[in-house]
């Protein structure tokens, strides 16, 4: 047994390059989704927050649609249905794109359920003290929505971390597509599987440390009362 | 300052305000008082145009607000609200919730901003609680965190929706003599309460509004004692016990 | 050109299949969830802390990573499984331990008084927790169990991977002998959102079914 995790860690060695490289691919996904998956979830919040009943219907149907269908037929549809209409995408570009979707409609989600939690009152005063609807959304709205909503989007962020393994079902070669080359080279599946789980599991534990860092660097008080922890 | 005529407010055919008149004079300090439900939250809300009204006219400043061209923003700017619930921005400092509208709505750059703020604040005798949330102060002190915010945009009046409702008896009287020497210095006021201790404090003359509308405009001696209703007696009566 | 509707009906020879995994996987879930917080009202500390270990670690490792280990690296350690049960050792357990800490969070809910009445009249702690706790912290759950079950019927197209016949595995062979990759996965999306549409139709009315008028969930 010694014998067999000795070699295995040879070969890991020996492929530590395109691992690492692997790896470098993965943070990369996990990053940009995280940062685009916010961003145009908080669009689609404002979105939802229209006065315009078509708009708002609009959204409900993208958030409902794209939280309750798998992002792995997302990501093939476009991967594997678009070079039909002679539409090419690069693996990351597809990833970035089905991820986003995906990730903003479950963001948009989170915030709608801070905004809940809003005092109409305080809303009713910026419009007294003369903002506009744009400027009371920078100001106000967002700033609590965000900092209420800081527990469910770390979360969020968690889970883009592990999901990026999907991508390597689009051959996009990131640290779990590299380890399935190590174990196809060494049929040593259940050792290299092993060693991946836990490299996801110090990325995570990476995500959890910055996430709680975070929660106790930007505390209001009396802002999270409704603050709960959920995944 | 504000002429209000036969303004008519009604929510899905049902009438809240019924031709209300009203006139404020600039330095004038005015109390509308009422029971729950008589329609003063929704005159105010009128005021400002966070409600549009169904008919009538109501001018600020010479100029009728109701109509559709006006400048609303402008119009906010202009008149300084204070809410019952204080309704402080949660987020935010005590500094910062009267600096915000300095320095996004003005212009103000932040340091002028905080100068114009501390000033307030100083007034208010709420300067050193200036980095406190306001989570962390009591509701006396929300109640002059709000009129500091309201006075920093210098309005052209302060308007006071229930202040002493979500106060202890002993806040409210602080919170009725800081409304008078508000309008000592010259501030115009309308305030509206349903509190008739605060609303002696302020005035000698009230306006009595019921079912939405104008039932009286009298000294409190007279509605209490000699108004021909007998509801209404008994409302300004309530005050005579506390 | 296959038609869309035809389409849809080769697909939904593998709805049975996805709902069946969904189903069993989620049971296994509750089974996982429930035993992992009864065993935490023991209070041994070694036992909670291999609890915390358990519930990090299935929440840290992607569920693929973890569908791997279990179907195509078990067998080099002697251990050969179906696809289905590694689906279940899988998303079963991971869901076991998500929903592990929506119970302990809905358990928290339930009055301490209740559970001090009830340890006053002479109920033993097992009783109490069956009894008194299990049926309130189940009702309180419910929004979490519900977001939980809908989670592992979207990550059960995985099944694909270990050769299950189920909506994701039906639509990869049909994108390979036609060139409509994009009408196919759309019918695919479509079939995931229907199903899912129903789950959450069926548990609404179970909900509304154990609902205990005055009890509002989580």
């Amino acid at each position: 047994m010694m014998q067999g995790w000795h070699t295995f860690f040879m070969d890991l060695v020996e492929q530590m390059p395109l691992i690492l490289h692997g790896v470098g691919n993965t943070i990369l996904l996990g990053v940009t989704i995280s940062v685009t998956g916010l961003i145009f979830g908080i669009v689609v919040f404002y979105l939802a927050l229209s006065h315009n009943v078509i708009v708002r219907s609009c959204v409900k149907g993208y958030i409902s649609f794209f939280t309750g269908m798998p992002l792995i037929v997302l990501l093939f549809l476009m991967y594997y249905g678009l070079p039909s209409w002679g539409v090419r995408l690069s693996p990351f570009v597809v990833s970035v794109i089905g991820f986003t979707m995906n990730i903003a409609a479950y963001n948009a989600a989170y915030l709608m359920s801070g905004y809940n939690s809003l005092d109409a009152a305080e809303i009713d005063a910026a419009k007294s003290q003369g903002f506009t609807p744009l400027q009371l959304f920078k100001w106000i709205t967002l700033p609590q929505v965000l900092l209420l909503s800081v527990p469910a989007l770390s979360n969020q962020v968690i889970r883009n971390i592990k999901d990026t393994s999907v991508a390597f079902l689009i051959q996009y070669t990131e640290f779990f597509a590299r380890i399935q080359e190590l174990a196809a080279s060494n049929f040593q599946f259940f050792k290299a599987y092993f060693f991946a789980g836990v490299v996801y599991l110090l990325l995570v534990s990476l995500v959890v440390l910055m996430a709680r860092w975070l929660e106790r660097h930007i505390v209001i008080p009396g802002l999270h009362r409704t603050l709960d922890r959920q995944s | 300052m504000i002429k209000i005529r036969s303004l008519v407010k009604d929510f899905d055919g049902h009438c809240v305000l019924n031709g209300v008149n009203l006139d404020v004079a600039a330095g004038d300090i005015k109390v509308v008082m009422g029971a729950s439900g008589c329609g003063k939250s929704t005159l105010l809300r009128c005021l400002n145009r966070l409600l549009d009204v169904t008919s009538g006219s109501i001018h600020f400043m010479g100029n009728d607000i109701t109509h559709k061209d006006t400048d609303v923003r402008q119009l906010r700017q202009q008149i300084g609200f204070v809410f019952q619930q204080f309704a402080l921005y949660r987020h935010l400092s005590v500094l910062d919730n009267v600096t915000l509208a300095l320095r996004k709505l003005r212009g103000l750059s932040r340091a002028d901003a905080n100068e114009k703020a501390s000033f307030e604040l100083e007034k208010l005798a709420m300067i050193d609680h200036r980095h406190k949330y306001p989570a962390q102060i009591s509701g006396g002190q929300k109640q002059r965190v709000a009129i500091a915010r309201a006075l920093a945009m210098d309005p052209s009046m302060i308007v006071f929706d229930e202040p002493t409702s979500a106060l202890d008896p002993i806040m409210s009287r602080e919170v009725a003599a800081l409304i008078r020497t508000l309008n000592e210095e010259r501030v115009t006021i309308l305030c509206v309460t349903h509190d008739v201790a605060l609303g002696k404090v302020l005035s000698d003359n009230v306006v009595f509004l019921d079912r939405g509308e104008v039932k009286a405009e009298a000294s409190f001696d007279y509605l209490c004692h000699d108004h021909p209703d007998a509801e209404v007696r008994a409302f300004f009566g309530r005050g005579e016990s506390r | 050109m296959l038609p869309f509707i035809e389409i849809l009906a080769t697909l939904a020879e593998g709805v049975a299949y996805t709902v069946w995994v969904t189903v069993v996987c989620s049971v296994t879930g509750v089974g996982v969830g429930l035993t992992v917080v009864a065993l935490r009202k023991l209070e041994i500390s070694s036992l909670t802390i291999f609890l915390d270990v358990f519930t990090y670690v299935f929440r840290a490792v992607p569920l693929l990573v973890m569908l791997f280990i279990v179907y195509f690296g078990f067998p080099s350690l002697g251990v050969k499984l179906s696809p289905l049960l590694a689906m279940v050792l899988s998303l079963g357990v991971i869901a076991g331990a998500y929903l592990g800490e929506v119970y302990r969070g809905a358990l928290q809910a339930v009055d301490d008084h209740e559970i001090l009445a009830a340890q006053s009249m002479g109920f033993n702690r097992w009783q109490i927790l069956l009894l008194i706790e299990f049926p309130q912290m189940l009702r309180f759950s419910f929004p979490g169990m519900v977001n939980e079950f809908t989670t592992v019927l979207k990550y059960s197209p995985f099944a694909y991977t270990v050769g299950m016949p189920e909506i994701t595995k039906q639509a990869m062979a049909l994108t390979g002998v036609t060139n409509q990759g994009i009408e196919i996965y759309l019918a695919a999306g479509l079939l995931y959102f229907a199903i899912y549409r129903i789950l959450l139709l069926a548990l609404q009315a179970v909900e509304n079914y154990w609902r205990i008028p005055g009890m509002k969930p989580l």
